[in-house]
């Protein structure tokens, strides 16, 4: 058999089986990537960080277990910086099957900062300084209806406590009240936001989404209607970065861990392309 | 190495396998994994949607307490299930027509606003988009060429005439510019698969074999 025809019947479980060795090593071996963050990883930090004492920031947790490894190292980054930095922070989720993973990054985050706290005043306290909000179908209804008042539409939080009764929402009324939501999710749902929420409210967007979606959401960042946006491991890497950076939050990084084997990954498949394509030309110049 | 020793982790790491198995062959722990997934979906579904919406929302205030207002959504709701008696099935159009017109009502201003005219706001060379891109002189290059991109796709999707003369050259640049947005795709589609990849490597080699932190 010629190389070009042994090019183009490689089997592929072969290929996968170089993809699993190449994504596997770096995470079994560690070692130190620099990841350089990006402008709108950047500008959504500073949006983040910007929020003052009088407003809250909402952090829309709208991922499902199939992007967790790309979404949800987001959202920890994103509750360590406005924990870090005292910002009051309400947590939802749009659709149900989110709810689960959304508790389970609050409950990370929360148990990492209460774990170290010295003093009352130190801890991430429930009420005080987070709200999980839960799971209020459909998504339009939220969108819309926290414009005029959050808790009419989230009568009662996800753990039932009556949300006007939470030391947090005396303040927290509606829109105006917000600094910034960060819509984490997979599919068009922060297109959804600036439709509904900040078309009609003013309501700044920030975006956390898959790399999937990324080349479709730039144009929104480009135009303003997103503050700032993360795309993919990638753009979780990078805040984590901002925030180890700027206030030296110490935690596990997974996104940074695996930046490594994502590297190699991408070096992989563009030496497979390039395989492939030599073989494709050769067959056909044979032919 | 450290394996875990919770069952849940256990449970999930085989299911994972079991899964990841797939790209050997198709095999019957494959299927078994896929089904218990879609049962536990939907039974997850199904007892969510019935114990945060039908209950609280409904069931409990309409008949515990009350609420005699609910009767109509309640009424137009059940509706949906007539489709089931061939003889009254045309009572589903009624919820349908409710749905849709309530629908198209709220998607088309709001999809205007923000898919159309901000993103061709987007697209005019003022001096505000060039310094969005807060790149200093640069932004007027990259502001050109995305000036010239949407004008040059535009017209490839133009199919009331012929490509020839300028809407042939237009369109043949148009081309190279969905080229390089289908390449920005693809691109970014690779680093998510193989994301998710990491991901569920660092699920099974760390919690579960303990052979990363």
């Amino acid at each position: 058999m010629k190389l070009y025809e042994r090019l183009m019947t490689i089997d592929r479980r072969i290929i996968y089986g170089i993809l699993l060795a190449v994504v596997m090593l770096p995470l079994i071996f560690p070692s130190v990537v620099k990841v350089t963050p990006m402008s709108p990883v950047e500008k959504l930090f500073t949006a983040v960080d910007n929020t003052t004492d009088d407003k809250a920031l909402i952090l829309d947790c709208s991922y499902s277990p199939q992007i967790k490894a790309e979404v949800e190292p987001m959202a920890i980054a994103v509750l360590r910086h406005a924990f870090k930095t005292r910002k009051k922070v309400l947590v939802l989720s749009l659709y149900v099957e989110m709810i689960g993973l959304a508790t389970r990054a609050i409950n990370q985050v929360v148990e990492e900062f209460n774990a170290t706290a010295q003093t009352y005043e130190d801890s991430i306290i429930y009420g005080r300084d987070y709200v999980f909000l839960g799971w209020q179908p459909p998504p339009i209804v939220p969108m819309l209806g926290m414009g005029e008042s959050i808790s009419n539409i989230y009568v009662v939080d996800y753990y039932g406590n009556e949300t006007d009764t939470l030391q947090m929402m005396e303040r927290i009324r509606n829109y105006n009240d917000i600094s910034i939501l960060v819509a984490l999710s997979g599919s068009r749902i922060p297109i959804s936001w600036v439709a509904y929420a900040q078309n009609r409210y003013g309501l700044a967007v920030g975006v956390g989404c898959t790399a999937v979606s990324g080349a479709d959401f730039y144009p929104y960042y480009q135009t303003g209607q997103f503050t700032g946006l993360m795309v993919g491991m990638k753009g979780a890497a990078e805040y984590e970065e901002l925030v180890e950076a700027n206030y030296a939050v110490k935690g596990r990084r997974i996104a940074s861990e695996a930046m490594l084997s994502l590297t190699y990954a991408h070096l992989a498949i563009m030496l497979f392309i390039v395989i492939g394509n030599i073989g494709f030309f050769l067959h056909r110049r044979k032919k | 190495m450290n394996i875990s020793t919770d069952p849940w982790i256990w449970i999930s790491s085989i299911l994972s396998l079991a899964i990841l198995s797939f790209l050997y062959r198709e095999n019957p722990f494959f299927r078994a994994a896929e089904h218990i997934f879609l049962g536990v979906a939907n039974g997850y579904l199904v007892t969510f949607y019935w114990h945060r919406i039908l209950m609280p929302i409904l069931f409990r205030p309409l008949f515990q307490q009350g609420d005699l207002l609910l009767i109509i959504p309640f009424t137009i709701g059940i509706l949906y299930l007539t489709r089931f008696i061939p003889r009254i099935s045309w009572l589903v159009r009624i919820p349908i027509a409710i749905y849709m017109g309530y629908w198209t009502g709220v998607l088309i201003p709001a999809t205007i606003q923000a898919q159309i005219i901000k993103q061709v706001q987007g697209t005019v060379l003022t001096s505000a988009n060039f310094q969005s891109w807060n790149a200093g002189a640069w932004g007027i290059v990259w502001s050109v060429i995305v000036f010239i991109g949407v004008l040059c796709t535009l017209s490839y999707f133009y199919f009331s005439r012929e490509h020839k003369g300028v809407i042939g050259v237009t369109s043949r640049v148009g081309i190279v510019f969905v080229m390089i947005g289908f390449g920005a795709a693809f691109g970014y589609t690779v680093m998510a698969r193989i994301s998710l990849l990491i991901g569920k490597l660092q699920f099974l080699l760390g919690d579960w074999l303990g052979l990363i932190r």
